[in-house]
């Protein structure tokens, strides 16, 4: 029963345009701007950076495995893997 | 000359390396398949090349990515040839920007031209080389284009001097010629951007006033100083990006519609578990079935007319023995596997060169990290299905160091194309029509066996976090017929010549400790032999998986050490001398010293021979990448405790069914 709440749950809380929050809510085909990155992890921080994650790129989520994770995103022209819980460190504004 | 190859991942550096050497080094459709720095000669000059593991940026993340950081800084190359997949240019020039601020004359080649038409982007060079103020040459490596013009352009000198340009907001290149005008080292403005973005490894050049600037900047742009020199780098690139470069989005591609059914939400598992299942069948059942009896017959009659040859020209006894029960049976007893091994070798080419591995490694990720490894361990455990020793090197593209010694000591556990032999034997004569089915089996159990001996080493040895899963998926690509055909070739051949070599000289050995006794004396009674009291007294250990003392089973799969075929080759050779036939078909002869043999014990034995310790090359390429050699001994007692107590159940649940 509360696994059916939970996908309701998740369904409800799709983000609209212009709403705040991390690459992670967003669902299939959506499109947002990132805003920041944090999370104590450094390496990760400095790989994220170094893969075209900056302030202001735009992605598109591409590609989700049949598990629901990790994600296909698309940015700068070419498409990057990342698992959801990194996707957590990444503020987004959707578009 | 040295010249460096530096590039992304995947982005066809050892393409162009064996396009400019006119070697043959190995190249995949996943990302990282070079591990360690390969040299070579430019054609036609004495330059020398080094290829090296793909890299996004300078600052390294996984210890095959640190090879190339430390090749650029410490071995000072003359020239990096800096090669760019053009099909992602915005994130290949982030790392162009970095080398261009070594150092270094740096020459770009455009890779992957040929794709950009059907990708609808059009790159105008010249411009971009003004922009960037490099030369640039545009090739496909893949198709051998540009390569002569490239050789030309490096041969002549004709490359740009690498002139630094300021590609930073002003206040942020103001204070790296603050620090620029205070150290005096070389790839002094490479240097002084890590003194500003504040890398570890430059601690010695700090100082207030450094500090004091980096401060300022901060509290300017309102982020952490990595992230406004990232951001500036990206900037620039997009700027120079839009010049230069017209992309003309097109509908949806051939990969994207392959990955709508690779990557369905139902179909991934199946599919996948399809394809593996057909490669063991195809190699084992379909193939091996065709293919056994006839080599097996040629091997025999081969070792007939021998005979017959031998005695007709009076040699004498011991040399007859020697050549037809030793090495005929031996070595003949591996050949027979070659067919087998030539499908297996073309499956794995194929899975590696067509992009399909990436994906397998995408979607189990979530399943794989429970079992605290991830979608990074599947591709050694993919490449190992070949070989174990590639595929334990190929550990080092995974960052997390647990995660990565935990993968090291499970790879073993997949079957490898020299376990197949043995696999081969004992499915094909106990599981008959089912052969496919059983060796499939075996692989299924294999993918089983590393989870649960995940959580057990998670549970006691490691409190592992899993590494990031940051990677990329490949384009899928129709392997190119004559790589293949090569690689196939060459495995196939190193297969042969291991038979040549270490079977034979083994095989010799064996037929020695089985022709004579303690006392030296010839001809003995098998059972009075030297290698049959030593497999007497350790054949207590494999009791629980035979049901049966059997020294002759216990010495062979003591010799799975020196290569796996080899327990084949030893139970072949044992089996002509008890019964004084050669034919390797005789092995499990109801009278004969393998004729205890029922269905449960033979695959209990597969299972001892594929989980225990590898072969020697395996464990010395484990105690390289382990790194000590306390920890390979604790490696090999995991694998053949795994494998002695999982045999043993397997024996007695086996021999269960069998009453019922």
């Amino acid at each position: 029963m509360s696994k059916i709440k939970s996908i309701f749950k998740h369904k409800n809380q799709v983000l609209k345009s212009g709403e705040e929050g991390h690459l992670s809510d967003l669902v299939k085909g959506q499109k947002a701007k990132v805003t920041g990155l944090h999370g104590d992890n450094l390496p990760l921080r400095r790989r994220l950076l170094d893969m075209g994650i900056t302030t202001g790129v735009v992605v598109t989520i591409k590609k989700i495995a049949p598990m629901g994770d990790p994600v296909d995103i698309e940015l700068r022209g070419y498409e990057l893997c990342i698992r959801k819980v990194d996707m957590q460190n990444i503020d987004i504004v959707v578009m | 000359m040295k010249i460096a190859l530096v590039g992304n991942q995947n982005s066809g550096k050892t393409t162009l390396f064996n396009c400019l050497t006119g070697s043959n080094q190995k190249v995949g459709n996943w990302p990282g398949v070079t591990i360690d720095r390969k040299e070579g000669i430019l054609k036609g000059t004495d330059h020398v090349v080094v290829d090296l593991p793909g890299i996004y940026s300078l600052s390294p993340y996984t210890a095959e990515e640190e090879v190339s950081r430390k090749y650029v800084f410490e071995e000072k190359p003359d020239l990096i040839i800096n090669i760019v997949d053009a099909t992602s240019i915005e994130r290949s020039l982030y790392l162009t920007t970095q080398l261009l601020e070594l150092d270094c004359k740096v020459v770009l080649a455009l890779n992957m031209a040929d794709m950009l038409e059907k990708k609808g982007i059009i790159i105008d060079v010249e411009k971009l080389s003004n922009l960037l103020d490099t030369t640039i040459v545009k090739i496909s490596a893949l198709k051998g284009e540009g390569i002569t013009e490239l050789i030309s352009t490096i041969s002549q000198g004709k490359i740009k001097e690498n002139r630094h340009q300021k590609i930073y907001q002003n206040d942020v290149e103001e204070a790296i010629s603050y620090i620029h005008s205070n150290i005096n080292l070389i790839h002094k403005r490479f240097v002084s951007v890590k003194v500003l973005e504040n890398d570890i490894n430059f601690n010695n050049f700090q100082n207030d006033k450094v500090l004091n600037l980096r401060k300022k900047l901060e509290n300017n742009y309102g982020f952490d100083i990595e992230q406004i020199i990232a951001n500036q780098r990206y900037e620039y690139i997009v700027s120079i990006k839009k010049e230069s470069v017209i992309f003309n989005p097109v509908k949806e591609s051939i990969t994207d519609k392959l990955d709508k059914i690779f990557l369905n939400k139902w179909l991934a598992l199946p599919i996948f578990a399809v394809i593996m299942f057909a490669i063991y069948f195809l190699a084992v059942g379909f193939v091996g079935n065709a293919t056994v009896d006839w080599i097996d017959s040629l091997v025999s009659k081969f070792g007939e007319i021998v005979e017959e040859f031998l005695l007709n020209n009076n040699a004498s006894q011991w040399a007859v023995s020697l050549v037809v029960d030793g090495i005929i049976a031996g070595v003949g007893a591996v050949l027979n596997f070659v067919p087998q091994l030539i499908i297996l070798f073309l499956c794995i080419c194929l899975l590696e060169t067509s992009g399909y591995m990436s994906r397998i490694a995408f979607f189990l990720d979530k399943i794989f990290r429970k079992f605290g490894l991830s979608g990074k361990s599947l591709i050694p455990f993919i490449v190992g299905s070949g070989c174990s020793v590639p595929g334990i090197m190929t550990t080092r593209t995974i960052e997390d160091e647990e995660e990565k010694r935990m993968t090291i000591m499970l790879t073993p556990f997949i079957p490898c194309s020299a376990k197949l032999p043995i696999i081969a034997l004992f499915s094909g004569y106990f599981f008959d029509k089912y052969s496919g089915l059983v060796s499939a089996s075996l692989y299924f159990l294999a993918i089983i066996v590393i989870l649960l001996s995940a959580i057990i080493m998670k549970k006691f040895f490691f409190k592992s976090n899993t590494s990031a899963f940051i990677s990329e998926l490949p384009e899928y690509k129709i392997p190119s017929p004559k790589y293949v055909a090569r690689d196939v070739f060459e495995k196939t051949v190193a297969f042969i010549k291991r038979a040549g070599t270490i079977i034979l000289l083994c095989s010799i050995i064996i037929w020695f400790m089985l022709s004579f006794s303690w006392k030296f004396e010839f001809g003995v009674n098998v059972e009075d032999s030297i290698l049959a009291s030593i497999g007497k007294c350790l054949s207590w250990v494999f009791y629980p998986i035979l049901g049966e003392l059997s020294w002759g089973a216990t010495v062979s799969a003591i010799q799975g050490l020196v290569a796996k075929e080899q327990v084949v080759s030893s139970m072949s050779i044992i089996a002509g001398f008890s019964e004084s036939v050669s034919n390797s078909d005789l092995i499990f002869n109801s009278t004969g010293i393998f004729g205890f043999f029922t269905p449960a014990s033979a695959y209990a034995y597969m299972v001892f021979n594929l989980f225990s310790a590898p072969c020697f090359g395996a464990i010395s390429a484990m105690r390289r990448e382990l790194g000590s050699t306390k920890k390979m001994f604790i490696a090999i007692l995991f694998q053949t405790g795994v494998a002695w107590v999982l045999a043993s159940l397997i024996f007695g649940i086996g021999s269960l069914i069998m009453l019922l």
